[in-house]
């Protein structure tokens, strides 16, 4: 048996309910009571962080459960790359958890998303309200009695006082009774029927800054308070001007809304809110066959979308216990970085124009039109291409595509080297980014980040050389890591890895082997037009595979691969039949979002617009 | 002498007439003779002609279909050669609300402030399945076409459309609906919305799935 | 009209043209432009948030408004010193003493702000 769930079984002996291999995914079910010890325990073994939590119902799953919602903490040990979950059962009505955000930056936000999307309470939790449904949302809608087609329209955004409130406190931030006034009478809307969780201080109704909202905002942001007010207003002190950067704003790569209160121009507190771009992901695709949700995770990353099929379609393929051919692990080398540096191009080319270097844009955008040429030709579609497949690909290489992609990355190169030349010694570019929100590697790692990200903050951390996958181990390539985590590292981590793509890809072409792309397995793969046409085993193979999907025997499991903005996971719960039980996506941008507000607490709007381009938040992904 | 109002004696072989009807528009003095052209045209006409050719985009872009724009927008098929080239990210400075992407109900109230804040003449292009129709979102969050919360001029279909879908759809937009505004009509009081009208500014949105709402 | 030197007139006709197109066009948008007033129309723009935090109207600190007094000053310094350059010929010797004079006094005072820190922003 695996070490740690060894070590785990001989401290929690009674309380440890199971524990499970499968598929080389170590993980632990545990009683509630036994949840803070076993994490704290695992933490000092290593496992220090925190990678993805989520919730599962299991009101209609075929074996019987200890309980009807489970939350699962994934665990990672960077170091010694090692992974374990742990999984905790609770029953309706007792749906109460005590919280880990006092030990994980990140778990504030994922426990956020499990009260919104199952109604898990985690005690203690700071704020826990709604993060990716609006706030007059009622019940829940990922648990399975919610029918997925019950919409419920918004009268109006949420302020975001409490959380600014909050945030105030916890920075020390110094108000005013002026600040306070204002503060309260933006109260949000009225109660909405259904009980605040615990841990809310739930606002009056709206309309004025009646005594007992006052009051409450009082009590929340009295904690930094060290003058009084008379000797606040004998000095030039300043007060704060409250701003909402998005979620419409040429700057947000998307969807996003930040609140910040402004001192000037320095902004003391800031407050994020997602959820702008919620499309179901999780939720429509259990209605989905396995390969029906390959287009669904298209529109994640959508900027680099075969590169989410690939990692999902892996997840499932370790699920099903299938090896792809090699070919095939060649062409997703290929076509995965080729999708990572388009990726990248965006993020370098919008970035650069949010800081005033305009020309950049186009150069890096031109080359992604012949990038998508080859795309377009490949897969038929230019953006979305729904080109993975489980067990293999959705078609072989077209005649002449290597050449294709061989002169592409030519002048992939030369648009970097000019990106480059452009911007390196620039004075105006370099005061712009450098030591602009840095973040050490330590508050990296507490939100969870992965990807370039990470690695400008100084951790060498990538999925394709710790737990290398499609054979990425035989190319000789390497990983760009910068050192002080601020917007420089994040753009030139991300310009160097285009580069280090383009090897991968020419020596992934050079050593390309032949033989098919599918696994000649027929519970998996489509059978051949031949096959599907002539005879009729082919024909009700086809007919199977298609109206009821391949079947995946019952399990779980935790996979994930580098995506462009990190490490893309994806916890799939099958039960048997041909759609996915609970399909769990953890995005890398939700991990860089939650970290994004206290990055750029301190620095000015200019910054943090520059900085919001660093991270390449795709709404797509974040909010799913 | 000929029926209506204005019995029109002079026959079109004449070249100039004080004034000419002959089965189409009344023309005037010189008119007569130039017709619909360059040296005599209508006020309208130069109008709409100075409006379509200078369009004011304002992106609102949610998803992927904003990639596609920004393709668009790019060198290879430039949209700036049908004068649509600057992106006024403001709705005040903006005429053509261009809405790329899904809208969720949590996104609706955002959408329709930011028509309701852009000054007249302005025109909603709507770009992809997701915003023409909730695209193959069919769940609790995702507004199921924003036609019903705010009134759309013209629908792109493709997820994404092709660059060039869209370019097709903003030749259109300028042949079928700019070309044919008119200076008399778009004044007094607020246009009736194309669907059911607030309660007061800024109250509740409803949302109205045409395809799910009652019968008559 | 005949006692004006061309300058002046010429002067007159950019100050008439400069106020003439940008008053035309303004009225013409006036008189041919749609006009629906509506409530939303006259509201700030946040980004689609439909009631704002607060207003823009709050004091801020000081260091913008001394920015832009000391931008002020010296453009004031760069101005004066364009009719100088035109007339350098003319102005001679004793013109071009008198300038540095000039530039030497707004010297010591900059070497004063600079030393007091008011340049630096935090």
């Amino acid at each position: 048996m695996n070490d740690t769930l060894q070590r785990l079984s001989e401290r929690f002996t009674d309380q440890l309910l199971e524990t499970s291999e499968a598929h080389g995914d170590p993980a632990a079910v545990l009683r509630r009571e036994a949840l803070l010890p076993a994490i704290d325990f695992l933490r000092a073994e290593g496992y220090t962080v925190l990678e993805d939590l989520a919730a599962v119902d299991y009101l209609t799953y075929p074996l019987p459960q200890p309980g009807r919602l489970a939350v699962m903490y994934q665990l990672h040990d960077i170091e010694r790359r090692r992974r374990v979950r742990l999984k905790v059962h609770v029953s309706p009505p007792d749906v109460h958890l005590p919280t880990i955000s006092n030990r994980w930056n990140i778990a504030d936000w994922l426990e956020r998303e499990a009260w919104d999307q199952f109604g898990i309470v985690f005690d203690g939790h700071p704020n826990l309200k709604r993060i990716l449904n609006h706030h007059e949302f009622v019940g829940h809608p990922l648990r399975k009695d919610y029918p997925i087609k019950t919409r419920q329209p918004l009268s109006e955004n949420d302020s975001l006082v409490d959380e600014m409130a909050l945030r105030l406190r916890t920075n020390g931030v110094l108000l005013p009774r002026h600040d306070r006034e204002i503060l309260a009478a933006a109260t949000p809307f009225s109660d909405h029927g259904e009980p605040a969780p615990p841990g809310n201080v739930s606002f009056g109704a709206r309309g004025g800054a009646s005594a007992a909202t006052l009051e409450a905002v009082e009590k929340l942001t009295a904690g930094g308070a060290v003058l009084s007010e008379p000797e606040f207003y004998t000095d030039l002190h300043t007060d704060l001007m409250f701003l909402n950067i998005g979620p419409s704003h040429p700057a947000t790569h998307g969807a996003l809304r930040t609140f910040v209160a402004l001192d000037g121009e320095t902004i003391v507190a800031a407050v994020g809110e997602i959820g702008y771009l919620h499309r179901g992901f999780e939720k429509t695709t259990e209605t989905q066959c396995y390969n029906g949700v390959i287009p669904y995770t298209d529109r994640l990353n959508y900027v680099s979308a075969i590169l989410n099929n690939f990692a999902y379609c892996k997840a499932v393929e370790r699920l099903l216990g299938v090896e792809t051919t090699p070919r095939c692990k060649a062409i997703r080398v290929i076509i995965g970085e080729l999708s990572r540096i388009i990726d990248h191009l965006v993020c370098v080319g919008t970035n650069l124009v949010d800081i005033g270097a305009l020309t950049n844009y186009w150069y890096t955008f031109n080359v992604r039109e012949r990038v998508y040429d080859i795309f377009d030709k490949l897969t038929g579609a230019r953006l979305t291409n729904s080109y993975g497949r489980i067990g293999g690909l959705a078609r072989d290489f077209y005649p002449g595509c290597t050449e294709d992609i061989l002169k592409v990355l030519v002048d992939i190169e030369r648009s970097i080297s000019e990106v480059e030349t452009l911007v390196k010694q620039n004075r105006i570019f370099l005061d712009r980014v450098q030591d602009v929100c840095s973040v050490d590697a330590r508050t990296a790692l507490s939100y969870g980040w992965t990807g370039p990200i990470l690695r400008a903050s100084g951790v060498a951390y990538d999925v394709r050389k710790a737990y290398p996958y499609d054979g990425y181990d035989q190319y000789d390539w390497d990983v760009p890591v910068g050192s002080v985590g601020d917007t420089y590292d994040r753009i030139f981590v991300r310009m160097y890895e285009m580069v280090q793509s383009v090897k991968i890809i020419r020596q992934a072409i050079k050593t390309l082997p032949g033989g098919p792309v599918n696994v000649a397995d027929k519970n998996v793969c489509l059978p051949s037009k031949d096959d599907t046409y002539n005879n009729i085993e082919g024909l009700m193979n086809h007919f199977k595979l298609i109206f009821e999907g391949v079947k995946v025997p019952p399990g779980e499991i935790y996979d994930c691969s580098e995506a462009a903005n990190g490490e893309l996971g994806f916890y799939v719960v099958a039960d048997g039949s041909g759609r996915p039980y609970r399909n769990r996506c953890r995005p890398p941008s939700f991990m860089a979002f939650a970290g994004y507000p206290e990055m750029i607490e301190g620095y000015m709007i200019a910054d943090a617009i520059a900085t919001l381009g660093s991270i390449n938040i795709i709404a797509g992904e974040l909010d799913r | 002498m000929r029926s209506g109002r204005l019995g029109a004696p002079w026959s079109a072989a004449i070249p100039w007439a004080p004034w000419k009807r002959d089965g189409g528009p009344l023309t005037v003095g010189l008119e007569t003779i130039f017709g619909n052209s360059v040296v005599t045209t209508k006020i309208d006409d130069v109008l709409n002609w100075a409006r379509k050719n200078s369009l004011f985009p304002m992106p609102f872009g949610t998803a992927c279909c904003a990639i596609e724009f920004m393709g668009l927008v790019s060198a290879e098929f430039d949209l700036s050669r049908f004068g649509a080239e600057v992106v006024r990210f403001s709705p005040r400075q903006s005429d053509l609300l261009m809405v790329m992407g899904t809208i969720s109900y949590k996104q609706a109230p955002i959408l329709r402030r930011i028509y309701d804040q852009m000054p007249e003449p302005k025109w909603v292009l709507c770009m992809g399945v997701c915003a023409c129709s909730g695209g193959f979102y069919d769940n609790y969050c995702t507004v199921q076409g924003i036609d019903d919360i705010i009134p759309v001029d013209i629908y792109v279909a493709g997820c994404p459309p092709r660059p060039e879908g869209l370019m097709d759809a903003i030749m259109k937009l300028q042949a079928e609906k700019v070309a044919k505004m008119s200076v008399l009509r778009t004044r007094g009081p607020e246009a009736p919305a194309a669907v059911a009208p607030l309660a007061s500014d800024g109250g509740a949105v409803t949302a109205r799935p045409t395809h799910e709402s009652p019968g008559p | 009209m005949s006692q004006m030197s061309s300058t002046t007139f010429a002067l007159l006709v950019t100050i008439g043209l400069a106020v003439l197109i940008p008053g035309l066009l303004l009225w013409l948008a006036s008189a041919v432009g749609p006009r629906r007033a509506t409530p939303a129309k006259l509201e700030a723009y946040e980004s689609g948030i439909q009631h704002v935090v607060g207003t823009a109207r709050e004091r801020f600190s000081v260091k913008f408004y001394l920015v832009a007094i000391l931008f002020i000053l010296f453009d004031v310094e760069a101005v004066f010193l364009f009719p100088w350059a035109v007339n350098f010929h003319e102005l001679g010797q004793a013109g071009f003493l008198e300038m540095f004079v000039f530039i030497a006094v707004l010297l010591v005072g900059y070497v004063y702000i600079l030393a007091r820190g008011a340049l630096k922003w935090d």
